[in-house]
């Protein structure tokens, strides 16, 4: 990934968003202006209340703006009404939720090609791509299982895999370990930095868990409905292949620094 | 009366003929048992009727003495002997045809033809035509005849010859030996038996009716609940699942798609359920046919006359004389109506589920 490469995936411009609260307004969103590159790894930070997920449903196309413009991969989404805004849903978004959302009853290749449903794609290379996804995210062998036979890592990994089903432009994930313990939620993020690196995916991800934001390239920290402050994470460095604490040379896949040591 | 009375009627003057009848029951009887609500009541009855009519060519021709549809074999003519006409149903009660002996009374006869009883008197249904002195002879009523069909010149003179003949035998008829009618007085009578049995009918039909009514109504309940309960389960559905419609939209499942998702389940729910209920109705209907119908059977209470008329009752699920029945007409049309409440009762949660917002999909639960 060559960092002159800055051609914007998503931009706001005074992206604002009010609540009507009774007779009272919230302002969850205030004149926000926001841009992410294509290939980049952002975190968004902030403390409950800060917008974090107002934020979030705007740039996915979940909800609309109460002013301001919303651009997604050259389109302005802000302006769409709800009958296109789904096909931009289902081809330039992947979504990845805290709860993972996976649908119960259907199995783990079931509930990746779902993305895929509305597509024209045929039914075999549906599936086929579904296989592949999930080989990627490491559960190949596990594909028949249902949610409920597999571990809440397994089931983000599953949930990762469906976010990628389309070739979004964007995958946004809303805070993605926040169900997760240590192991699983380290587990994912390198996951989410891999697929950064390897494929050039896009991701924006919403965290308070500052410990993960740091695994980014780049963090914005969200404060009273705009950012309020930027800062570089450690993926910078891990995108250049090398060990961010010590600076010696790594390889992607490498789960510790080989001459620190430390974990990646 | 004694056939004598012929010659003296004869004599009145504006009659042009006197054509004599002897009409007996047979002395073979038959068993019957009549239904009513107080119990079951056995009555042995006549077998049939035995008609003796004077085979006069002329009447034959004249007046309409004999049955006149002869469905096999030929009508009597002047000058038969020994021969009977027989009524089609008294001829399949024995299984016998033209040309058969059959025993009247003790007296052996040659089957020469059949009538067909319909459009009869219901007395007469039941009946043998023969020369009026063989019915003499085996009703051991040699001498006798059991009516006189008068035939008046012109109509101005019948009640003339009426007063006359009443004059003539006011002993016999106050002491109730004969009786006297014009065709005046038959046409009254007949008429209102012809009330009568319509208003029998009428009471049958209203009878039918009102099962039909009350069976519609009962349709229509099951109908109109069938479709809520759909509502509420699948509105259920939805509310439970706002979560997972969230998820569906948030990852690019169109409103339309999610609706028409919803509405499919809910045709598949109520189809489901139309299968089982099939199953469940062609078992039971039988058992239940066997409980209830009995109760509403309109005809258990009402004369014998009508159940031999071949009349049934019909309700919406068929033949309840028989028993009810699931045809496969029944289970469509049943399968129809499941399809068709299933798609009517999630019509509305299949709506509410297309408007869920795509944001609910971040619900934490």
């Amino acid at each position: 990934m060559s960092e002159a490469v800055s051609e914007a995936v998503l931009k706001t411009e005074k992206v604002s968003k009010v609540y009507t609260m009774g007779k009272r307004e919230v302002r969850a969103l205030s004149d926000l202006d926001l841009q992410v590159n294509k290939g980049e790894f952002v975190a968004i930070m902030g403390p409950s209340g800060s917008g974090k997920t107002t934020l979030l449903n705007v740039l996915g196309c979940l909800d609309k703006p109460t002013s301001g413009k919303v651009v997604l991969d050259g389109v302005d989404v802000s302006k769409l009404p709800e009958g296109e805004l789904y096909k931009i849903r289902r081809n330039k978004i992947g979504f990845i939720f805290q709860t993972f959302n996976l649908l119960p009853y259907l199995s783990a290749c079931e509930n990746v090609e779902l993305p895929m449903e509305s597509t024209k794609r045929p039914k075999s290379e549906r599936r086929q791509r579904a296989r592949e996804l999930l080989k990627l995210v490491g559960l190949s062998g596990r594909e028949d299982h249902r949610p409920h036979r597999l571990s809440a890592g397994e089931q983000q990994r599953v949930a990762i895999a469906r976010a990628m089903a389309n070739d979004p432009a964007i995958i946004l994930a809303d805070e993605p370990t926040g169900n997760l313990d240590t192991e699983n939620k380290y587990e994912v993020v390198r996951l989410l930095a891999n697929l950064n690196i390897n494929r050039g995916t896009t991701i924006v991800i919403v965290s308070h868990d500052s410990h993960v934001a740091s695994h980014t390239e780049r963090m914005l920290l969200l404060k009273d409905g705009r950012i309020a402050k930027e800062k570089q994470g450690l993926h910078l460095m891990k995108k250049k292949l090398m060990c961010p604490y010590c600076g010696s040379k790594i390889q992607p896949n490498d789960q510790r620094c080989p001459s620190c040591e430390k974990r990646l | 009366m004694n056939e004598s009375v012929v010659g003296s009627i004869s004599s009145i003057a504006g009659i042009k003929d006197v054509v004599p009848f002897l009409v007996k029951s047979s002395s073979e009887t038959t068993q019957q048992t009549i239904t009513t609500p107080m119990g079951d009541f056995t009555m042995s009855r006549p077998l049939y009727t035995i008609t003796g009519v004077c085979l006069n060519s002329s009447f034959i021709d004249e007046y309409s003495v004999l049955p006149t549809n002869i469905t096999a074999g030929r009508n009597l003519r002047e000058g038969d002997s020994g021969v009977v006409l027989m009524s089609l149903n008294l001829s399949k009660y024995y299984g016998v045809g033209v040309g058969s002996e059959v025993t009247v009374n003790g007296t052996s006869f040659t089957v020469i033809g059949i009538y067909d009883q319909a459009g009869q008197n219901s007395m007469e249904t039941r009946g043998v035509y023969m020369n009026l002195t063989d019915a003499q002879t085996v009703t051991n009523e040699i001498g006798n005849v059991s009516r006189l069909d008068l035939y008046a010149e012109d109509v101005s003179v019948v009640d003339t010859i009426y007063t006359q003949i009443q004059s003539m035998y006011s002993t016999e008829i106050n002491s109730r030996e004969i009786s006297v009618s014009t065709y005046a007085d038959r046409l009254a009578n007949l008429q209102s038996q012809q009330t009568r049995y319509t208003e029998l009918l009428n009471n049958a039909e209203s009878t039918v009716a009102q099962t039909q009514s009350v069976a519609t109504q009962e349709i229509i309940v099951a109908l109109a609940a069938t479709s809520l309960i759909v509502l509420f389960v699948m509105l259920y559905t939805v509310r439970e699942r706002t979560k997972e419609i969230g998820t569906l939209k948030a990852i690019g499942f169109s409103s339309w798609s999610v609706m028409s998702q919803f509405m499919l389940e809910g045709v598949i729910l109520s189809l489901a359920a139309g299968v089982v209920g099939i199953g469940i109705g062609a078992v039971g209907a039988p058992i239940l046919s066997g409980v209830l119908l009995p109760a509403v059977n309109p005809f258990g209470s009402q004369g014998t006359g009508f159940q031999t008329g071949g009349f049934r009752a019909t309700t919406f699920f068929g033949s309840s004389t028989a028993s009810a029945v699931v045809t496969p007409t029944i289970m469509l049309l049943a399968l129809g109506a499941a399809v068709l409440l299933g798609a009517v009762g999630s019509l509305y949660p299949a709506w509410r589920a297309s408007r869920t917002r795509p944001a609910e999909a971040m619900r934490y639960e």
